[in-house]
């Protein structure tokens, strides 16, 4: 198609534009419905609501109060502990698990796609074990009695019987290590679908100039999938930021207040103290926080990588 | 198919060998760490029909029966239905999330309009938000102004599209190349033809991961189902297992019993899943 | 062009799909087969309220109290609905562990079933949400008085009575009664006259061996809290203020409770690490404690069917035990107080939503009355173990045959011992108790159990959280009682 210069051409070109733009909103156009509708519509509400003393029939207006209440430093006020707590596990746990997800997933590769299918299948199963039994196998592996699994597995090699989970000084030990040996299913079917359209021709290439294995990676597989990354960063981020099911299953604080997280007040006041308007503000400054991390990592990976 | 990445020349077979036997160990090993619940879980439906007000301390059930399978079925008569209604929610969400969430990300990984950045980082923003105080707007939405108490509806409609979907379609999509779409449309394509006929058939890794993702999310939800049904009859499955469990006992072997039945959809949807995870995006479409 | 149609058409389908499923659900269950009430006909029942002839749906959410509870409910919706035919009843069943969770998210969502089960501890937070109902403005002419006005007490605050008493649970310590025989323990002279606590630890003691433990109590977790409140009871410590409604815990006799604590977990009589909950009785049952805690007078049926499976051999006793008799016991008194013992109230109130009327409210209060008193609580106290907590139940009480002359007896003189919360307290000042003992003293006592703090530590931090929560004027000091 041959085309002229001049006003024509950027008539065109302004035509096509404002078509992409008609057809991308009418991509987004489904998803932006139920997003307003279900997430966007209670996220509001939440926020609204931080600025009240919330009883369901009859709220009370505080303005920042709840705010001021959750930030004010006393001696009593879980917040800040809470955070720190959530802070040391988030920052432990999650590039942690990342590259455990990341490694595990490049030792897969080199084999057999039936053997693959195995090893996948393998990882991704323990996530559909039912929470309960979840709950009741931990419990068990982290009794504090000498017959406690861990206990036991301990005494082969002669270190004393573990307090695990009532003890300040093992307690988030034992969550971190819960949550690295828990299914990382998801992470590892997510990279090997990323690694796996990587193409060959990079390799190749790579070869003839004398690439190690560990050069490859390093040069070639680790920048391809930063995109990927960058989302299981930040959905873990996010995801351990709001963790408390397994703190609340396991030790419901833990002594001392050494594992509370503050997802885990959020809980607490929204359903146990009925301080509803309370718990809006903490989320809300919860979420400022996350999202500030997000932008730190978006600006930390997200260029994107095109050949 | 990346399989590049590990060193195909190497004509010693023995270290061949010898590297994927360590590899083989190690994968083995941490496999079967993360295994053991569900293995215990397997096992011991095979117990005894008992309540235990204690732990169970042994790996293997005292006793092999199958009575808590049967007793499963027998605790409800909707115990088959639980799963029926999993199912249902499950796969509906599933259906939305792959049709809409795609086309979502792709739009804002691929569609340059006006405002998509602004939308998607409000899309981010929400999913920061914890669970625990959308829950109760939510509700109210549901149950005061749809009149949905008890439906699928309820179950389906908040995660029919959710913002971590998107988020990693957009992600898949970014790595796509440009040079390709642009020359569709050279080419005169429309947005949508490009769509259908370049990028789905490019995204089926990515469609296959989501779905899997999604529907597990879905299967293991417990508290959303838990708060919008009233009747045994609309349970799923995850509400109908905590039933089991009594104020000083649990009936714990039909509960595990029930908890492997529930698991099955989930291999069976893995399987049936499996080719689409071992294709890869083939972007040797552009060269040349 | 057949693409999009393609893509809109299943669109369309999918979404036709969600309205339809939507209305295939069925409709809320009634309770079982009963019609939906007509308007017009009379109740044959004695009708001594103005019911009026309206239909009106009563909606009840209670989890399993006893393994039979829900399928009791449902026969007693239908025999209400029975001698009410215009009232039917609605019954949502939880499951015990999230229970609290769906309702207290109902309840805020101004969604609250009508009638819903509580632990009396919770009250205070439904109270300051302002949806609890003041029952007495609804129930009929001195129904109210059929019930004991101490476990009542638990269900109210500040005077108003805000629901009605299922049950008053007590929770102490039980033993291997056969064992202590055995080595010469005087069983029956503790539990009819109780004992000190030096006499208890010389017990323990007696009890401890290189295999065996003389007291265990699950404290590991959220259950630590137990420890504190019954053993509390033995000091003085009965209720979290004292008639004066000041915060009992920073009184002398909580440091005193510590320091015992601190001396039975050091002792080596109890393990040093923190034991399940799920592990306690199992712990006695295999004769690795001889004292375990806590305890309620129901474990006499699981002792009983555990010996019943040892004797028949057929594999489904507990794995390593012996045949043991059950024997419940007092906890030991501290300091010379008086004896006391620890009891909490479940009990179901009354809720408001946002479509309540007054007429509904009686109607409510009606099949509330009912369900917890006659036969219908003697039922379930028969399950439990227990005393039923107003006179109707009383009346209707058939034990089953079989019990323990002893542990009845012990079972009995301990309810008696109950104290119920002081009149006065108010909804605000429960709540502000609660959060301080789940954000400050559990801690810090879990610490304490773990053998990482001390007991004046502990007494010192309560000490200081309890003036800041509360002002120093507000709270105990020197010894109680």
């Amino acid at each position: 198609m041959n085309k002229t210069n001049g006003p024509r051409l950027r008539a065109r070109r302004k035509a096509r534009f404002t078509n992409d733009d008609l057809w991308g909103y009418v991509f987004i156009a489904a998803a932006m419905i139920i997003f307003c509708v279900f997430t966007l519509y209670p996220v509001i509400n939440a926020i609204y609501t931080s600025f009240f003393n919330y009883k369901p029939f009859g709220s009370e207006f505080v303005g920042l109060k709840n705010y001021t209440d959750t930030l004010k430093y006393s001696k009593f006020n879980l917040f800040y502990k809470a955070a720190w707590n959530t802070l040391v596990y988030t920052v432990i746990v999650v590039p942690l698990s990342l590259l455990l997800s990341f490694t595990i997933s490049v030792m897969i590769l080199p084999f057999q796609k039936k053997v693959q299918s195995v090893f996948k299948a393998m990882y991704y199963l323990p996530g559909i074990a039912s929470g309960v039994a979840l709950s009741v196998v931990w419990l068990w592996l982290y009794d504090s009695s000498p017959d406690g699994l861990f206990n036991k597995f301990l005494g082969f090699f002669g270190v004393p019987t573990q307090n695990w989970l009532s003890s300040t000084k093992t307690s988030m030990l034992s969550l971190i290590i819960m949550a690295l040996l828990s299914s990382h299913g998801t992470q590892i079917i997510t990279y090997i679908a990323a690694l796996l359209g990587i193409d060959n021709s990079y390799f190749e290439a790579a070869e003839l100039d004398g690439a190690t294995f560990f050069q490859k990676v390093r040069y070639i597989v680790w920048p391809l999938v930063k995109p990927t990354t960058l989302f299981l960063l930040v959905t873990g981020v996010i995801g351990s930021f709001q963790v408390f099911m397994n703190a609340y299953m396991m030790t419901g604080g833990g002594p001392d207040n050494s594992t509370t997280m503050i997802g885990l007040l959020i809980y607490n006041n929204a359903f146990e103290y009925a301080k509803y308007g309370l718990a809006c503000a903490q989320a809300i400054i919860l979420t400022i926080v996350i999202a500030l991390m997000s932008v730190f990592q978006f600006k930390l990976m997200g260029v994107d990588v095109e050949y | 198919m990346a399989t590049g990445l590990y060193s195909q020349h190497l004509h010693n077979k023995k270290v061949l060998y010898l590297r994927n036997t360590v590899i083989t160990i190690v994968l083995v090993v941490f496999a079967a760490a993360t295994l053991f619940p569900i293995v215990y879980m397997i096992l011991s439906g095979f117990g005894p029909n008992v309540s235990t007000a204690g732990n169970m301390r042994t790996i293997f059930p005292s006793r092999w029966t199958l009575e808590s399978f049967k007793a499963f079925f027998d605790f409800s008569p909707y115990s088959l239905r639980w799963i029926w209604n999993s199912l249902v929610v499950a796969a509906g969400t599933v259906l939305g999330n792959v049709l809409f969430a795609s086309m979502a990300g792709y739009a804002f990984a691929k569609i340059r309009f006006k405002g998509s950045k602004v939308l998607f980082a409000m899309i981010l923003v929400a999913m920061m938000i914890p669970y625990q105080v959308t829950q109760i707007p939510l509700y109210i939405l549901m149950v005061q102004k749809f009149h949905m108490t008890n439906t699928y509806s309820a179950m389906i409609l908040p995660s029919l599209c959710t913002a971590y979907n998107i988020f990693l379609c957009k992600q898949f999509f970014t790595g796509l190349p440009t040079p390709l779409i642009e020359s569709a449309k050279i080419e005169g394509c429309s947005q949508f033809q490009i769509f259908i006929r370049i990028i789905l058939p490019l995204s089926k890794t990515v469609l296959a991961v989501m779905a899997i993702n999604t529907f597990l999310s879905s299967w293991n939800n417990f508290f959303w189902p838990f708060l919008v049904t009233n009747t045994p009859a609309m349970y799923t499955i995850q509400v109908g297992l905590k039933q089991f469990k009594f104020a000083n006992e649990t009936l714990f072997a039909p509960m595990m019993a029930g908890a492997t039945i529930s698991a099955l959809p989930m291999f069976i949807m893995f399987f049936a899943l499996q080719k689409y995870f071992m294709e890869g995006v083939t972007i040797g479409a552009v060269k040349g | 062009m057949k693409k999009i149609l393609a893509i809109v058409l299943s669109a369309i389908l999918v979404l036709g799909m969600f309205s339809a499923c939507g209305s295939s659900a069925p409709a809320e269950t009634q309770a079982p087969a009963q019609t939906p009430a007509p308007a017009e006909t009379k109740a044959d029942a004695p009708a001594e309220t103005a019911a009026p002839a309206e239909p009106d749906t009563i909606v009840i959410m209670a989890p399993p109290v006893t393994g039979s509870y829900l399928e009791n409910l449902k026969k007693w919706a239908a025999d209400f609905n029975a001698m009410y035919p215009n009232l039917t009843v609605e019954i949502i069943e939880t499951s015990w562990d999230e229970h609290n969770g769906k309702l207290s998210t109902m309840a805020q969502a101004g969604e609250a079933p009508d009638i819903a089960e509580i632990s009396s501890g919770a009250l205070g937070t439904y109270v300051e949400m302002g949806v609890a109902i003041d029952i007495a403005k609804y129930m009929e002419e001195g129904r109210l008085n059929d019930y004991d006005a101490n476990a009542l007490a638990y269900m109210s605050l500040e005077g108003t009575a805000y629901g009605l008493p299922l049950y008053l649970t007590i929770q102490s310590i039980g033993a291997n009664k056969t064992l202590m025989e055995e080595l010469g323990i005087d069983v029956q002279k503790i539990q009819n006259e109780g004992w000190t606590y030096e006499e208890f630890l010389d017990v323990i003691k007696t009890g401890t061996t290189d295999s065996r433990y003389g007291f265990v109590f699950a404290n590991s977790g959220v259950t630590a809290s137990d420890m504190l409140y019954m053993f509390g009871a033995g000091v003085g410590l009965s209720n979290t203020f004292t008639p004066e409604l000041k915060y009992a815990f920073t009184s002398e006799n909580m440091l005193i409770l510590l320091k015992a604590i601190e001396e039975m977990t050091g002792s080596g009589y109890m393990p040093n690490f923190g034991v399940e909950a799920g592990q306690r009785m199992v712990m006695c049952q295999t004769g690795n404690a001889m004292i375990f805690g806590k305890a309620m007078p129901l474990f006499e049926a699981n002792f009983k069917k555990n010996n019943a499976a040892l004797e028949a051999n057929d594999g489904t006793a507990v794995e390593g035990s012996q045949k043991m008799d059950y024997a419940f016991l007092p906890v030991p008194t501290m300091a010379g107080c008086a004896e006391s013992c620890y009891g909490t109230v479940d009990g179901l109130i009354a809720m408001r939503n946002k479509d309540t009327t007054d007429e509904h409210l009686k109607n409510v209060l009606l099949f509330m009355d009912y369900i917890c008193s006659g036969d219908r609580i003697a039922a379930c106290m028969n399950d439990l173990y227990l005393d039923p907590v107003c006179q109707s139940g009383r009346d209707a009480l058939v034990l089953e045959e079989g019990r323990d002359e002893n542990n009845l007896a012990t079972a009995g003189r301990c309810i008696a011992m109950v104290q119920a919360p002081p009149a006065g307290v108010t909804a605000e000042m429960t709540a502000t108790a609660k959060q301080l003992m789940d954000e400050q003293i559990v801690p810090k006592f879990q610490l304490l159990l773990a053998g990482e703090t001390t007991a004046q530590d502990v007494y010192d931090h309560i000490c200081e959280a309890a003036y800041a929560a509360f002002g120093q004027d507000n709270c105990a000091q020197g010894m109680l009682g």
